[in-house]
């Protein structure tokens, strides 16, 4: 009882207004819950003045100067980003991901030359994401003026993007377009006794016949 | 598979205990509410990444702390390995094999193996479809590792189907009906797999609950058991048919969360029309045949942790339970002075108020 009646307390006192301000900004962020937003929050405020001000300078300029490639959603500098405006790539392939990281994390591969549509998330109704939320109408409005054949969809393999998945595939083929779906399984340069048992299970399902 | 040692810190009302286990049977014994069931508790978690009490982390860390830590030692195969979980009220918990982190903690499944006994067991028979379910999901999920990903899967599933069924707010319409189409399919994809499980699992319980129970009652009692899916047919076409009265109800109707088990005996649902002393012997016999067959096909004994079952037993059902047990290593909590006679311990523990201390005098001959 007496350490219940402790935390009721801690609730109830609240940091100085402009502490408190920070806090809750920080706790809006993903992926940080309130004890590491007042870790965060107590960190910034022992910074040098400088260094703070840094901080809050290139979240502005950042903010100011990056927006979203009017083409494919991608981060940009520009209306069009430097993908979506390099005239070497090929127009009649799309590969569809979730964010801009992931076109990052494909095109360290250097084994795509096509273009890309980024759709800022993937079906999530926990979250409240449904199609409207998501860059749909405007990758269904690129195929005809950019003649796109194929489409590679390269959403996560986890439920949500298996999921979105289902859904752009159902979308697409009635209009005449190839749609794949990027592979999933084992890890190159890999033993397969280190493989985790789902992984593994997934790649024996999805298994191909040698070349 | 032996359980050497256990410390446990900041788990419940235990601050700091620590604990040696032997081959055989270990007697743990203690007053109510003192911490005894607690240590099960944590030797099941290791086992399960679960509370066998259905407990969340929150409350299993101790109310003063943010974390709680488990360390188990085990010997496999006259090797030691050590395993320390740590429980976060905030963030992931963390699991260290040998001191070296996992990246799942899933991937620590399959390594301990228990069967817990426990008074609550006659919920199994006489509770809800709930209980039974999970005790099929638990065998399984100690026989295949891949059941506790479906399993996690469908619930997932489960609730972003039930999500989109709110938002429909009574009605169908373009984008309700083809985000409800994908939810379907990813179900249907799970469902069938956990269903089918679930199945053969019962087949192969069935015949060995039956010879568990005679030998526990030393009768000839028929035991059948049935699992009973909550649609007939296609899933994917019923989950069409019933898409209506879902949106209308606002949750999934039709599933493997909504299946059961029917445990029949000589005839008569065992969930209502057996005595309470019926109902005991067949939760006995439930947890007796799932270890049984766990053994038969890992070919490696589960522990045996037995949470206070002999309060609620008569003395010939203890000794049959005893007999039942051929358990490399079984860890049993008793009240004080509860100790069934001829039940031999290589150790012996007294619990008070979260402490811990080997007792002499309490070890019986
Ligand atoms: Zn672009």
């Amino acid at each position: 009882m007496a350490s219940a009646d402790c935390s009721a307390e801690r609730k109830r006192y609240v940091y100085e207004a402009p502490v408190q301000d920070l806090i809750d900004e920080l706790g809006k962020m993903p992926g940080i819950g309130p004890k590491s937003a007042q870790r965060i929050a107590f960190h910034l405020l022992k910074l040098p003045a400088q260094d703070a001000l840094k901080l809050s300078h290139a979240i502005a300029r950042a903010k100011e100067l990056v927006r979203f490639c009017s083409r494919c959603f991608n981060v940009s500098a520009h209306d069009v980003c430097h993908l979506c405006a390099d005239s070497r790539r090929d127009d009649g392939v799309l590969c569809v991901v979730e964010e801009p990281r992931d076109v990052v994390a494909i095109e360290k591969t250097q084994e795509f030359r096509g273009r890309y549509h980024v759709l800022q998330g993937c079906l999530n109704p926990i979250e409240g994401i449904g199609p409207e939320q998501l860059r749909v109408s405007e990758l269904l409005a690129r195929l005809e003026p950019e003649n796109v054949t194929e489409v590679i969809l390269s959403t996560n393999p986890n439920i949500e993007g298996e999921a979105t998945a289902m859904y752009l595939g159902r979308l697409l083929r009635p209009l005449g377009i190839t749609v794949t779906r990027i592979a999933s399984g084992l890890p190159v340069g890999g033993d397969l006794e280190y493989a985790d048992e789902l992984t593994l299970g997934r790649a024996l399902e999805h298994r191909r016949a040698l070349d | 598979m032996v359980l050497r040692s256990i410390s446990i810190e900041d788990f419940r009302n235990h601050a700091s205990t620590a604990l040696e286990f032997d081959r055989g049977l270990t007697v743990v014994s203690g007053d109510n509410g003192e911490g005894k069931t607690n240590l099960l508790e944590a030797i099941g978690w290791v086992a399960t990444l679960a509370s066998f009490r259905g407990a969340t982390t929150d409350t299993m860390i101790n109310v003063a702390s943010d974390s709680a830590v488990i360390r188990v030692m085990i010997e496999v195969g006259g090797r030691e390995q050590t395993i320390e979980a740590q429980l976060n009220r905030r963030g992931r918990n963390r699991i260290l094999v040998n001191k070296q982190p996992l990246r799942k903690t899933r991937d620590l499944l399959g390594t301990i193996r228990v069967t817990v006994f426990s008074p609550d067991d006659l919920s199994l028979v006489k509770g809800g479809p709930g209980e039974r379910r999970r005790f099929l999901d638990e065998t399984l999920s100690s026989l295949h590792l891949r059941h506790h990903a479906d399993r996690a899967d469908l619930d997932r599933v489960l609730r972003q189907r039930n999500t989109v069924l709110k938002q429909a707010a009574g009605r169908r319409g373009g984008d309700i009906d083809a985000t409800l189409d994908v939810w379907d399919t990813k179900m249907v994809q799970v469902a069938e797999r956990i269903a089918t499980d679930r199945e053969h699992l019962v087949e192969c319980l069935s015949p060995v609950v039956e010879e568990v129970y005679r030998s526990l009652v030393e009768d000839s009692t028929r035991v059948q058991m049935n699992y009973r899916r909550s649609w007939t047919g296609e899933l994917t076409a019923v989950l069409a048919e019933v898409r209506d009265e879902d949106i209308k109800r606002r949750v999934t109707t039709v599933g493997p969360h909504r299946d059961d088990l029917e445990i029949v005996l000589n005839g008569f649902a065992s969930r209502t029309h057996a005595s309470q002393g019926e109902q005991r012997t067949i939760a006995l016999a439930l947890r007796l045949a799932s270890q049984r067959v766990i053994t038969t096909t890992i070919g490696d004994e589960p522990i045996v942790l037995l949470d206070d079952v002999f309060s609620e037993l008569d003395e010939q059902r203890t000794r049959a339970l005893m007999d039942q047990l051929p358990a490399v290593q079984t860890i049993l909590t008793t009240a004080t002075g509860s100790i069934p006679e001829g039940v031999l311990s290589s150790l012996h523990y007294r619990v008070s108020n979260g402490l811990v201390e080997p007792d002499e005098a309490g070890r019986s001959a």
